[in-house]
């Protein structure tokens, strides 16, 4: 009954368009919650799937299911109380494609055909454009246009590389199911020259997704304008989703040999995407966009160290985890800053400490987590992956990401110490104050990051390292 | 049959230039629906055993390809009614020669790849490239939000006519559920220019530019 976690939250997604607002609010918390019992239920039991053919349990999957239950249930508790602050039009239509949204994102996490995966991918686009274009002005329409046309455009690429596959495998004579798995075992037939066409368009198209640079331009637009649950989401887990496209292509490629071919490529492209992130952040003036400008760096970290292999891959999945559980942390807490001080503009916030003191600490602690300060797991994940970097004799490219992840701390860091301590305009008032509830999700999220750098349980990594083992990934 | 097949192809191509030659919408939104109708029928003409199945199929890629995929767009272009010029970045006779460049760039580089399973028809790989940068083009080279919407469907055309050539092994059903993610894709696209079209007054992406790091 694999399929029941992903079809289920799409029906109740859609009867709760029509539903009045406070039965959604409950609504929304009690999917989350049903959806997170069901995803321990998978990682513990396994089951098969009813088509077999079509999705199946893998240890990466599983592992982004897990994140993504988990994340959709704390930010679904944070919805709640933000619609009840937040004057939001046809809030029905916002928790419907928030639970549709959830549905299509569990739905690429177990598929494992190549083409289900791609309509599940391009599914969580469209299932997300409402949640951006909900404040209904110029600038979330337009920042909406920009997102659906872009990653549309960048997916239909991903579905030519996804054809180029069943082409090499026609060349190749190669006959076994189009899924991942059946790839994967059969991949030294396929014919190298074409699954090298394919690896590339895939890369670019999902990449696109993942907001890998130089594709990245929809990302700032759209997690700024976005309400701050849904920027979570989008930050936190769908970010995930398009990598869990490239990974499971990479996997393809490793099997075949040519891991060489595509590590370089994914290493370009994630140093490209941490070079443009400096860029950007050091300038910066709104702070939703310079969260979602280390959206990008972290992805660009993830790139990389799954482009290096080894122990490198092993701190990428680390930092994917992390950056899911402390990012979407970040924009819940934004979204506090934002009700707080009624404008997106770093200039017109600051001494949060004294103005909003417990979203403060998630704020502060957030921000450690993500630029990598020793405690946090963000710091062992580069770690490994600057390690791995030099052990495979990546010595410049180390040096590049090194010296950049450098410069994103330094810009950072300066914009947050302006929040959080800046001085302010006297008799700035704040316009909704902090409530418990709004903050207490974000404390749970970055306690689950603290916890796992310090010890993670057995089950959790051995499914990583099963994961990782495939593209020759592990100690 | 072999010789039908690119009767209807070198059609598609020809509509191709038309396409990039027109200044206006309406002309680009049949030209997409004629290049919908004859992408769905190709592979009844190139596939060997003709099922019902595969008749059915055709049929309703048809009609989401060939007619209410245009025909939203149309409903769109109505109701904005405003600009109806396709607002271009390069110019028509730039335009024209670019595609004529394409077409004979995508023979040529068709013919050197040597893949096995399409040496039924001589145009298919040709119109398939073809058709696929054609929609790029347009997505580049127009400014009229409209018209790159149609550059996308025109795109995603190009890929199904690659996907129904290259291989039999895709499922029905799991190609019945790309058409449903381009439809829903579209409709999305369409729900937008609608409101593009109301706040702006206008489809021109000029006034989309505003979003930008400052």
């Amino acid at each position: 009954m694999v399929e029941l976690i992903f079809l289920a939250p799409f029906l109740i997604g859609i009867v709760s368009f029509f539903l009045p607002k406070k039965l959604g609010r409950v609504l929304i918390i009690l999917t989350g919650g049903a959806h997170l019992i069901l995803s321990v239920l998978l990682w513990r039991n396994r089951p098969e799937a009813i088509f077999p053919e079509y999705f199946s349990i893998t240890p990466e999957g599983l592992l982004s299911l897990l994140v993504i239950s988990l994340l959709f249930f704390l930010i679904s508790i944070y919805t709640a109380a933000y619609l009840k602050e937040a004057n939001i039009q046809s809030e029905n239509i916002f928790i419907g494609s928030m639970i549709v949204f959830l549905a299509t994102m569990t739905m690429v996490t177990l598929s494992d055909h190549i083409m289900v995966m791609w309509i599940a991918i391009e599914a969580t686009t469209l299932a997300s454009a409402p949640l951006i274009y909900t404040h209904r002005s110029q600038a979330s329409l337009e920042a909406t246009w920009k997102y659906v046309l872009i990653c549309s455009v960048g997916i239909a690429m991903a579905l030519l590389g996804t054809v180029l596959i069943t082409l090499s495998m026609d060349v190749g004579n190669v006959d076994v199911p189009l899924s991942f798995s059946a790839l994967s075992a059969s991949a030294k037939d396929l014919d190298p020259m074409w699954l090298k066409a394919a690896f590339v368009l895939i890369l670019v198209g999902y990449g696109t997704k993942m907001g890998l640079a130089p594709m990245h331009t929809w990302l700032p637009d759209a997690h700024s304008e976005a309400p701050s649950p849904a920027s979570a989401l989008l930050s936190g887990v769908l970010l995930n989703c398009a990598y869990l496209g490239i990974f499971k292509t990479n996997k393809i490629m490793s099997a075949a040999g040519l891991d060489d071919f595509s590590g370089t490529i994914l290493i370009v492209f994630g140093l490209m995407s941490i070079l443009a992130a400096a860029t950007f952040i050091l300038k910066q003036t709104e702070y939703k966009r310079l969260l979602a400008y280390s959206s990008i760096e972290n992805m660009g970290i993830i790139a990389f160290g799954t482009g290096i292999g080894g122990l490198g891959a092993y701190g990428a999945i680390l930092c994917l985890i992390h950056h899911s559980l402390i990012k979407s942390s970040l924009f819940l807490t934004s979204g506090n800053i934002l009700l707080g001080y009624g404008s997106k503009l770093i200039e017109k916030t600051g001494d949060l400490a004294s103005l909003m003191p417990k979203t403060l600490v998630a704020f502060f602690a957030g921000f450690a987590g993500i630029s990598g300060f020793p405690p946090f797991g963000i710091f062992i994940g580069e770690m490994f992956i600057i390690v791995a970097a030099f052990r495979t004799g990546h010595h410049i490219v180390a040096v590049i990401f090194i010296i950049s992840l450098c410069v994103v701390f330094a810009g950072f860091a300066n914009q947050v110490m302006k929040i959080s301590f800046g001085k302010v305009d006297k008799g700035t008032k704040i316009k909704i104050e902090e409530k418990l509830s709004m903050v207490w999700p974000q404390y749970i999220l970055l306690f689950t990051s603290l916890v796992l750098c310090l010890w993670i349980p057995d089950t959790l990594y051995k499914t990583i390292m099963d994961a990782v083992s495939a593209i020759g990934g592990g100690f | 049959m072999i010789q039908s097949v690119d009767t209807i192809l070198s059609l598609v191509l020809l509509s191709v230039l038309f396409s990039f030659g027109s200044s206006r919408l309406p002309v680009l939104i049949r030209v997409v629906a004629f290049q919908g109708v004859i992408v769905s029928l190709v592979p009844l003409f190139t596939n060997h055993d003709i099922t019902t199945e595969s008749v059915i199929f055709s049929l309703v890629t048809m009609s989401i390809r060939g007619i209410i995929i245009p025909l939203s767009i149309h409903l769109v272009l109505k109701r904005t009614a405003i600009s109806r010029e396709v607002e271009p970045i390069i110019g028509f006779n730039a335009s024209l020669l670019a595609g004529l460049v394409l077409i004979i760039s995508a023979a040529f580089v068709s013919n050197r790849l040597e893949i096995p399973s399409i040496s039924s028809s001589a145009l298919l790989m040709p119109a398939a490239i073809t058709i696929f940068v054609s929609g790029m083009f347009l997505l580049i080279a127009r400014r009229n939000a409209i018209a790159m919407v149609l550059g996308y469907i025109v795109m995603e055309n190009g890929i199904y006519l690659v996907g129904t050539t290259f291989s039999t092994r895709t499922h029905h059903i799991v190609e019945f559920g790309i058409l449903l993610d381009v439809l829903a894709g579209v409709m999305v696209m369409a729900i937008m220019l609608q409101n593009i079209g109301q706040k702006f007054d206008n489809v021109d992406t000029v006034h989309l530019r505003k979003l930008k790091d400052r």
